[in-house]
């Protein structure tokens, strides 16, 4: 791939991210290592709880991490010390949220939302071109004509209209990258497709790298199929690769499972489905994270004396383009039913 | 699987709100038949009209809500045929949960978060007349069923429960007092897949050992998919197409419904195309004339935009 | 050792005794930065009235008083504080026989009494009305309640005890204000008697009375908001939806969670029973330690003073650190500390 080439955007490398609970210590992310590369689409997955946001928080700039190191464009995140590098930072990195009703000040006219960030980072010289610059953003997200949008209230716009103003807003500074966390999973079926191609469009167009956090799997799988997928569970990275490959051919047990699980919008399809059974149902909370690979006591292939001893690393299984941390996999093991 | 009595009909219902904007005609003229056994899927997206008929039929529509037209009857174990909507608040209440019980959406505030889950059933249990200990033993092996840890869950609050358990004992509750009829309301849908597998795992089993009828509301067209035995789209309050779930998914008749399919990505497959419905759905304090999906149908002809169309069977089932 | 520590209600506990300090030492220092030294105008007076010489009147008065105005502020205050440690609150500066401790032990019960009584009229007749309120919500129960709320809770109590004794004792003579003054009618023998009891009812009327006008409307109107916001759960419609009849909803599901945000309210209100309200004691000549307070201040009389602050910062530190225990109790998820289940 050519995005390959290019020097990442972000560099995240052994990144650990806790928070203090009370008077325990949540460990959201441990030993992340990731890296954003200019132009592509990254997808991060899992279930609640997995640090998939935590990640896209700390990709986009607006979370500290705890341990590891990020570097951003080649340079250490700390690195960044004058005030006019660190707005330029903050500009280069924008984040798209799950809710847009929650995320567009309800009082200000669709107008209003867009220039702010324009006339604050002195995108424009004067008023003509502020004016064209809010037309062209309003095209650039397909809601048209522009005229009519332009003085309207949030609240006047449709779920779908206010997730591409949103997106709209996040042009307004030219980001050279936008996290997109859940960012249709309050928009409608019929409206969802239009506003993810749209994404898919602006990237190519603008040259911007696209970090979708969804729990989603159909709908990662059909964003970024050009792109990569990470799957998350508990705070680490259990298998991340090209979309064809992962989706295809899933590595890591977790991600079988997760693949295994989701229903089909076809009944044939999704009836006709191998049902992966796990040993347990209930995700163990961040407070107890299980030692060894944290998905060891619900795993159907554990192996006792392996899994259960120490957190396995990311690497290329035989048989497999994508990297996974399983450590029968990685020995080369074949994954058999655990009897215990 | 339905044995081809019908349990619940619902006929011709129609169902307004009153707001400060005018009157929204949320539901219009809606009609269908659940048998006994049967699951049936209502999908469409939000705003669609799906919850406001389910709680419409239940009488717990908003004080704003009308049901203006349409009859619900209802046939008993005993085939005694019950006229829900005729029903008197005293003769309702006794009617909810041991005819007709819910399921409903967001696990967690579906329950009283200061009272034991077996407060919950006790209280339920006692609303009906059912005995404590009977309830209990019920509650326990209902729990067994869903595989919950059953003493551990019935002593236990909501919030010590994860988000599959609670909705796995929402489930079991629903079940206490052996109804025919269960409508779940987007049960799947703020769960994780994992757990999301388990509930509809759990669902499946339950309908075969109790062999309950239900209507499930859902936009996912993934778990409708998986789940109904008929599904029935709606758009901008009324049914637009309905049929068993193989017609619906692999010979859709209406425009609509082929919109929602090709706009559902799929894991199976290897790279797709999928479209979306341009537009969005149209302002029911002011609908639309002639058949409301026309401004968004790629099949549009001047007939649509002027003429309602019924809903009739195109093929033979 | 480090659990109990680092536990919530030890930290609580801690927190609170600080408080306490605090307060008492600040209101020993601020009392003596007040212009008008009682020592000093009595001694003035011995010399006025007795013709001592200057130094007879004041070491008249140190012994007298047990307290040594040329002793240095920061002796006294060490003094202040080993005498407290041991309960002793000292002497009254003014009425020289009384200890301070007893003083107050003597005016306590009249205010715990009356503005106690008071408050739990109010709160559970706002607490029921309010409930009432929203549950018939725009009806006319609703409108007029809602009104009438509104405009008492924007009055201060001490309008209300003026209106009350201008229009409704003077004008109207509906109420016989001047038998009711005070806190008993002398010559009633105190004890368990019916008498005795329905004489202390009716002098306690009026403060009382006062007391509930002035707070049953805030109690109506947090209830009521509280219970439209509870209405609108998810689990009200559930229950209903369960067939559970209105009763039991309106009381374990309706009900009961509504008043949770109110307990912890209803707490420090306790806090403040003690201090009483120092102006409705005095309109109406109630004998409780409001009033007491007022008299002392009148009279520069420091160690009065100092000892009602103490009870009054005590009594409100305890009733918080009370509402949350109290909060914990009713709330089980604050209870049990939050989530164990994950998702």
């Amino acid at each position: 791939m050519s995005t390959a080439q290019r020097a990442p955007l972000v560099e995240l490398k052994h990144v650990d991210r806790f928070f203090r609970k009370g008077n325990a210590t949540l460990k959201v992310l441990q030993d992340i290592n990731l890296n954003v590369y200019p132009n592509e689409i990254l997808c991060l997955v899992g279930e609640s709880g997995c640090g998939k946001t935590t990640t896209g928080k700390i990709i986009a700039g607006l979370l500290n991490h705890s341990g590891g190191e990020v570097n951003v464009q080649g340079r250490p995140l700390a690195s960044y010390s004058d005030r006019r590098e660190k707005a330029h930072l903050r500009r280069t990195f924008q984040i798209v949220h799950q809710d847009p009703f929650a995320s567009l000040n309800p009082s200000h006219t669709i107008a209003k939302i867009l220039s702010f960030p324009l006339l604050r980072h002195k995108m424009v010289k004067n008023r003509t071109e502020l004016a064209a610059r809010l037309l062209e953003l309003l095209e650039l997200v397909d809601l048209t004509p522009p005229q009519d949008i332009l003085n309207k209230y949030p609240h006047q716009l449709s779920g779908g209209q206010r997730q591409r103003v949103s997106i709209a807003r996040a042009l307004t500074v030219q980001p050279k990258l936008i996290v997109a966390d859940e960012a249709v999973s309050m928009v409608d079926v019929s409206i969802r497709i239009g506003i993810l191609k749209m994404l898919l469009r602006l990237k190519e167009e603008l040259d911007i790298a696209i970090v979708f956090i969804t729990h989603d799997l159909a709908l990662a799988k059909y964003f970024a199929w050009q792109g990569r997928i990470a799957v998350m569970y508990l705070g680490r990275i259990v298998e991340i690769g090209r979309t064809p490959d992962v989706i295809g051919n899933p590595a890591h047990p977790y991600t079988r499972a997760l693949l295994a699980a989701v229903p089909e919008a076809d009944p044939d399809v999704t009836r006709a489905k191998e049902e992966m059974p796990l040993r347990s149902e209930d995700i163990p909370g961040l407070l107890n994270i299980p030692h060894g690979c944290a998905f060891h006591p619900r795993c159907p292939f554990f192996v006792p004396g392996l899994c259960d001893a120490e957190v396995p690393k990311l690497a290329v299984a035989r048989g497999f383009n994508q990297e996974a941390a399983c450590a029968p996999l990685e020995l080369g093991l074949p994954l058999t039913t655990y009897a215990g | 699987m339905a044995d081809g009595s019908v349990v619940l009909s619902v006929e011709d219902i129609s169902i307004t709100y009153t707001t400060q904007r005018g009157i929204v005609q949320a539901v219009s003229n809606v009609s269908f038949d659940l048998h006994a056994g049967e699951t049936l899927a209502l999908i469409g997206e939000s705003g669609c009209g799906k919850s406001t008929i389910v709680l419409g039929l239940i009488g717990l529509l908003p004080k704003t809500g009308k049901i203006t037209t349409g009859k619900v009857t209802y046939r008993r174990r005993d085939g005694r045929l019950i006229d829900v909507l005729g029903l008197n608040k005293e003769q309702m209440r006794q009617f909810l949960w041991n005819e007709c019980s819910m399921v409903f959406q967001g696990a967690l505030n579906s329950l009283n978060p200061v009272l034991k889950i077996s407060s919950m059933i006790y209280d339920t249990a006692r609303a009906h007349g059912m005995r404590a200990d009977e309830a209990k033993k019920r509650a326990l092996s209902l729990f067994e069923k869903v595989r919950l840890d059953p003493l551990r869950v019935f002593n236990s609050y909501p919030h010590e429960l994860s988000g599959g358990m609670r909705q796995r004992v929402l489930l079991a509750t629903a079940l206490l007092l052996r109804p025919q009829v269960v409508i779940m309301d987007e049960p799947t849908t703020a769960v994780d897949i994992l757990t999301q597998r388990s509930i509809i795992k759990v669902l499946k089993q339950l309908r075969e050992e109790l062999n309950f009828s239900v209507i499930f509301i859902s936009h996912d067209l993934a778990v409708a998919a998986e789940i109904a035995d008929t599904v029935a789209t709606m758009y901008a309050g009324e049914i637009i197409e309905k049929g068993p779930v193989s017609e619906v998914f692999y010979r859709p008749r209406h425009a609509y419904t082929l919109g929602l399919l090709e706009a559902a990505p799929r894991l199976s497959t290897g790279a797709e195309e999928l479209m979306s419905i341009p537009g969005s759905p149209p302002d029911l304090i002011d609908p639309p004339k002639g058949c409301k999906f026309h401004m968004r149908c790629r099949f549009v002809t001047d007939e649509c935009k002027t003429t309602k169309p019924p809903l009739q069977a195109s093929s033979p089932t | 050792m480090r659990k109990l520590i680092r536990s919530y209600t030890f930290r609580t506990v801690v927190q609170g005794l600080i408080t306490i300090w605090a307060v008492m030492t600040f209101t020993f220092f601020l009392i003596r930065l007040m212009p008008g030294n009682p020592a000093q105008i009595k001694i003035d007076e011995y010399v006025d009235r007795y013709g001592m010489s200057e130094d007879q009147a004041r070491q008249q008065v140190a012994t007298l008083f047990n307290y040594d105005p040329d002793q240095p502020v920061f002796e006294q205050y060490v003094d202040y504080l080993s005498d407290l440690v041991r309960f002793d609150l000292g002497r009254s500066l003014t009425s020289t026989e009384t200890p301070v401790a007893e003083q107050i032990l003597r005016f306590l019960p009249w205010t715990l009494f009356s503005v106690g009584l008071a408050l739990l009229v109010a709160f559970s007749l706002g607490v029921l009305v309010g409930l009432a309120m929203a549950y018939w919500r725009g009806g006319l129960l609703d409108n007029v309640m809602t009104v009438f709320a509104s405009v008492i809770y924007a009055i201060p109590d001490y309008i209300i005890a003026l209106l009350l004794i201008m229009v409704a004792g003077v004008q109207l003579k509906l109420i016989p204000v001047g038998e009711l003054y005070g806190g008993s009618t002398q010559g009633i023998e105190p004890g368990f008697t019916v008498e005795y009891i329905l004489d202390l009812l009716k002098h306690a009327f009026l403060p009382v009375f006062t007391y509930v006008l002035a707070t049953i409307g805030g109690w109506m109107l947090t209830m009521k908001s509280s219970t439209i916001s509870t209405l609108g759960e998810d689990y009200i419609t559930v229950a209903r939806a369960r067939g559970l009849p209105e009763r039991r909803l309106l009381t374990a599901y309706v009900g009961r969670n509504a008043m949770l945000p109110l307990m912890t309210r209803l707490a420090i209100s306790i806090g403040f029973v003690v201090g009483g309200s120092a102006i409705i004691e005095t309109l109406f000549l109630y004998p409780g330690l409001g009033r007491n307070l007022v008299l002392a201040i009148g009279l520069r009389d420091y160690t009065t003073m100092q000892g009602i602050f103490l009870v009054i910062a005590i009594s409100v530190v305890v009733s918080n650190i009370l509402a949350d225990l109290l909060y914990g109790w009713l709330d089980p998820r604050v209870r049990l500390g939050g989530d164990k289940g994950t998702e």
